[in-house]
């Protein structure tokens, strides 16, 4: 029984520590040398990233030439892409929270008529290919003249059976029905069971949710492609299409004054998922606080 | 499980009845109504004009600038410009967006640029009884003057049934580039047929390996040699019906040709776009048969093959031994006037001026322009940029002989190349055995969608 | 013992089910989202089984949009693709996922484990477009930052690294790189719900890290897991994103068809065929539900305990 007070580390002695380093180390290698490669691109010039060894470091002066070209692009196109994009990520966030921890909550600690129905509903509609959904969507939109507007992207966004069923899953296996029991017995209305008991306990999950709901419409694609006519309107991941096709490698013929080379998409991807990376490096905090709000009284 | 059944009571049919009501009403409310009536002046069902309205004009992000040199020519036209991909890289985003408001019976822009040259093959047909989208060009809306001035040959792939749909913006006539520094060094003649090519092929295999003759990684490969070849792999003779004959005498001589210089490596099958050919080739091409736009993608070119100022030289295609000289294409854009347009005349005097003006075809276009005469002003002032080792006539001449026999449908014929052919070259196999394979690939693609082989 | 410390046991023990309180409130708080479900989930889903029954000029069409997705010479190596595909990608997401969560969590210094986090999840960050940049020169042995992997294998150019039957794997590596940090960051989460005391009760009984994991904490993650199941089969079997990418980068050497979805989105835009489209969605549709069955069952996903 003694040797079992040497074990107070995470993972046991010396054996098992080399054991998950190593497979630390190769996952970390496999998930970080892509991107590593990826901000070195940004700063080499065409000829460099083709002839250059893969992990040598580019010229200052290159990255200047990358950074003009992108944001010369039409304009300054990129500048109003971003932007676009965090309008439209922001719009859904707000909606979909509003709309999917209520939501889960009720499915999860409250019984009503239709939960196990809507349970599955869910489940299926989550499972149908986007391509079938494209269409209708764009049809009901368009038959209330919603095509074109910031709201047609929104609101489709901001359906997201996902993060309801994140927050279901949490609240069935962390929240103790006991407590709300207890809230209940001392005398809470449902709504108050909800805000003054079961949603300072959700932090996690909302933060969770928030940030999924943020990065799905950052890198969605193909809903605002289908909804938004005008370039101006575009978020970045349509617009980045717009820069691949200036870009000779990917499209031969568009060799011209308007060219784009590799390392500019590099960039562009780069400045792309800045704005994701921070949102998700402040959504880490609350997941770190959960570890010592799940299940505290009060 | 007593949960799921519970599922299916009588209410929940009731809700899901009056769901599928509003379901197929908005089936109905989908279907445009045709707004509008009698087929017009020009050879189509119009709409209303309004020689006021403004009109809407989708271009990729290289003819953005063109629509800057329309508005300053003619200011008192109301434009507004959307930029999209240009339907590039296989996105087929033109042909989604009008389908869409097609669907919608709403929305379309009323002049349209296309990177790719077989959008006529849909545009000119009605889909699902909605009215065609491109508006009919030779029944009077462009003057035939205009039509007559484009390179001849040059609308076929605009052209379907007899009319016009579209008008072209630049030709991508095949020809070929060969460095004249090296060849004199080596002391080779340039090949005036593919006979005298593939002989040189040979040669230079046995002589100076590791230089090369050509290419056949590209998607395009088809295009430059068999299309050159007048290879029956393509024969659209109608909006829904297309002959492929790929085991012809003259496909076969093609596949032959490529097989031998495939082997013996001056014409690899790598693509003239990837790091590789860089790495592998700069400063190894001999020749190269391929379009006339390679001279600025790849040629002169600091991100590819980087050739020196006097090296590189053109020369008229190849033609086979007793046959009359005839070539492909690769590329081309095209300019679409919508049907649906409430301001035709503004939509034709924009489309007329983008494709034939000196402003913008001659000055500013970085592809040969499909309009004879800015063509020749084109490659004048290609010519004095002091660049090419010879003179640039074999483009003009090689803009007239492009074969009519491979025609432009609906699906792709770099697609299916680059999807049934090149694996299987990166595999070992002969073109010549590769054939039939490439036949079957062909015509199912065709069937699929919706042409009839014959 | 008040009803407070009752509660804060583990919520894995069953419990009796408090008196069922069914009240009208729950429908306020259920509404927006419903709302929301019908009009993008309900009824464009009604729409495309109306479209995947009917033809293109609305008349009804019986099973002949079916009949004709399913002769089409492409379905059938679509299916063997996807079929090939989601078998690698379950085992990969399910296994390496959870191990992956388990170990970060254990992992004690928390600037270590946050930084681990963010390593996982950079690449979900990257979508659509710039993926192509990315994997076209990954995939080449020329250019290549893991080049020498590459040549190891055999390979010499790009196109020997994409041949058909390589695509598989390679899509299942792609999809992996880029999806495993989200479900990491989510079983990171659930994992941090579990009780400490739970776990430093049974290290005190004498259990080692890996009993720990497979008998305290994996039964735990069952909820978790199972709806990772799911959404990795929906995901699977709507393989999409991979093959177009791959497709762009490699100038259709890879085919624009290659998946039953990519198959479906060809119907639709390009040869204008939306009901063979809903046809092919439909059947989608069908075989994720009957796997997801499994998991839903096994996995209790329904269960509120």
């Amino acid at each position: 029984m003694t040797v079992m007070t040497d074990r107070r580390t995470g993972l046991g002695g010396w054996s098992g520590r080399t054991i998950t380093g190593v497979v630390l180390g190769i996952f970390v290698l496999f998930f970080v040398i892509p991107i590593v490669w990826l901000l070195l691109a940004t700063t080499k010039s065409a000829h460099g990233l083709i002839v250059d060894h893969p992990f040598a470091p580019g010229r200052l002066a290159d990255l200047r030439t990358n950074w003009d070209q992108l944001f010369a692009f039409q304009d300054g196109a990129v500048t109003t892409w971003v932007a676009n994009s965090a309008v439209y990520a922001l719009g859904a966030l707000v909606i979909t929270l509003a709309a999917s921890i209520p939501a889960g909550y009720a499915l999860a600690l409250t019984r009503f008529r239709f939960r196990r129905a809507l349970l599955i509903l869910t489940l299926i509609v989550m499972l149908i290919p986007n391509t079938a959904l494209v269409l209708p969507i764009f049809l009901e939109l368009n038959s209330v003249g919603l095509i074109g507007s910031p709201l047609s992207v929104i609101l489709p966004m901001s359906f997201f059976p996902f993060g309801v069923y994140l927050t279901y899953i949490y609240f069935t296996t962390s929240i103790p029905r006991d407590l709300l029991a207890a809230a209940r017995i001392d005398g809470c209305t449902e709504l108050q069971v909800f805000t003054k008991v079961a949603l300072p306990l959700a932090a996690p999950i909302v933060a969770l949710v928030a940030f999924f709901s943020f990065v799905q419409s950052w890198n969605n694609f193909f809903l605002p492609f289908v909804m938004l006519p005008s370039s101006d309107g575009y978020p970045i991941q349509v617009g980045l299409t717009s820069l691949l096709a200036s870009t000779p490698a990917f499209n031969p013929s568009s060799a011209g004054t308007q060219s784009v080379q590799l390392p500019t998409l590099a960039l562009a991807t780069v400045i792309s998922v800045l704005p994701v990376l921070i949102v998700f490096l402040f959504a880490q905090r609350f997941l770190i606080t959960g570890l010592t709000a799940g299940g505290t009284k009060e | 499980m007593g949960e799921i059944i519970r599922v299916f009571r009588p209410s929940r049919f009731v809700s899901a009845a009056g769901a599928l009501a509003v379901v197929l009403a908005l089936a109905a409310c989908g279907g445009g109504k045709d707004a509008g009536s009698s087929t017009g002046s020009y050879g189509f069902p119009q709409v209303a004009q309004d020689d006021k309205a403004e009109i809407t004009v989708w271009v990729d992000a290289d003819r953005s600038g063109a629509v800057d040199v329309f508005k300053k020519a003619n200011p008192d036209v109301p434009v507004k410009v959307v930029t999209y991909d240009g339907s590039a890289n296989g996105s087929n985003s033109f042909r989604t967006k009008m389908q869409l408001f097609d669907r919608a019976g709403s929305g379309w822009p009323d002049v349209v640029f296309s990177s790719q040259n077989n959008d006529a093959a849909w545009a000119s047909q009605k889909s699902n009884g909605k009215q065609a989208f491109a508006a009919v060009l030779n029944a009077g809306l462009v003057p035939k003057a205009t039509l007559d001035g484009f390179t001849p040959g040059s609308l076929n792939p605009c052209t379907v049934d007899g009319k016009v749909y579209c008008l072209r913006n630049d030709l991508a006539q095949v020809v070929l580039w060969y460095n004249k520094t090296l060849l004199t060094k080596f002391g080779y003649a340039v090949p005036t047929t593919w006979e005298e090519y593939q002989a040189l092929g040979e040669k230079v295999a046995r002589e100076h390996p590791g230089y090369i003759v050509g290419t056949v990684g590209d998607a395009f490969a088809p295009e430059i040699y068999f299309w050159a070849g007048k290879c029956q792999a393509n024969g659209i003779t109608g909006p829904t019906s297309v002959t492929v004959d790929t085991g012809s005498a003259q496909c076969q001589r093609v596949a032959g040709m490529l097989d031998t210089l495939i082997k013996n490596g001056t014409t690899p099958n790598i693509s003239v776009f990837t790091p590789e050919f860089v790495k592998k080739y700069s400063g190894k091409v001999l020749l190269m048969p391929g379009p006339d736009w390679y001279a600025g993608a790849i040629f002169n070119n600091p991100q590819s093959l980087n050739v020196p100022k006097g090296q590189l030289g053109v020369a008229a295609p190849l033609a086979w031994q007793g046959d009359t000289a005839a070539t492909g294409n690769v590329g081309g854009g095209t300019w679409f006037i919508s049907s649906h347009s409430k301001n035709l005349k503004a939509a034709e005097k924009f489309t007329q001026f983008i494709t034939t003006a000196d402003d913008y075809q001659v000055n500013l276009a970085p592809g040969y322009p499909a309009f004879a005469a800015a063509a020749e002003k084109w490659i004048t002032k290609q010519e004095s940029s002091g660049y090419y080792a010879t003179d640039l006539q074999p483009i003009v001449t090689a803009g007239t002989q492009i074969w009519d026999g491979w025609g432009s449908g609906v699906f792709s014929q770099e697609a299916i190349w680059a999807k049934t052919m090149t694996p299987a070259i990166a595999n070992g196999k002969s073109l010549v055995e590769l054939l039939p394979e490439w036949e079957t690939a062909i015509k199912n693609q065709a069937q699929v969608n919706g042409y009839t082989v014959q | 013992m008040t009803a407070v410390e009752q509660a804060v046991r583990p919520a894995a023990v069953t419990r009796p089910r408090p008196p069922g309180r069914r009240s009208a409130v729950s429908y306020g708080f259920i509404g927006l989202y419903t709302a929301l479900t019908v009009a993008f989930g309900i009824l464009p889903a009604l729409y495309a089984v109306y479209l995947a029954f009917t033809d293109g000029t609305g008349r009804f069409a019986g099973l002949g949009n079916f009949t004709k997705v399913i002769g089409d010479f492409r379905f059938r190596p679509a299916v063997g693709h996807v079929a090939y595909f989601l078998l690698l990608w379950l085992i990969a997401l399910v296994v390496l996922v959870t191990v992956l969560a388990i170990v970060v969590h254990a992992v004690r210094l928390r600037w270590l484990g946050s930084t681990l986090r963010l390593i996982f999840y950079l690449p979900r960050a990257l979508a659509g477009a710039s993926r192509v940049l990315l994997w076209l020169f990954l995939l080449d042995p020329t250019a290549s930052p893991v080049a020498g992997l590459l040549r190891l294998l055999g390979y010499d150019s790009f196109v020997e690294v994409i041949v058909p039957g390589h695509l598989p794997p390679i899509f299942a590596i792609i999809a992996f790189w880029t999806g495993a940090g989200g479900w990491i960051v989510i079983m990171y989460g659930a994992l941090n719900n579990i009780s400490t005391e739970v776990i430093e009760a049974a290290r005190i009984d004498g259990a080692g890290p890996i009993q720990i994991a497979w008998r305290i904490q994996l039964p735990m993650l069952r909820k978790w897991i199972s709806y990772m199941g799911i959404m990795s089969l929906a995901a699977g079997t709507q393989l999409f994103v991979e093959p177009q990418l791959l497709s762009q980068a490699s100038n259709a050497i890879v085919p624009n068809d290659y998946s039953l979805n990519q198959l479906a989105y060809q119907y639709a835009f390009q040869q204008n065929d939306f009901n063979g489209a809903a046809a092919i969605s439909l059947l989608l549709l069908v075989i994720a539900l009957a796997l997801s069955a499994v998991f839903v069952l096994r996995g209790g996903l329904f269960e509120t305990d």
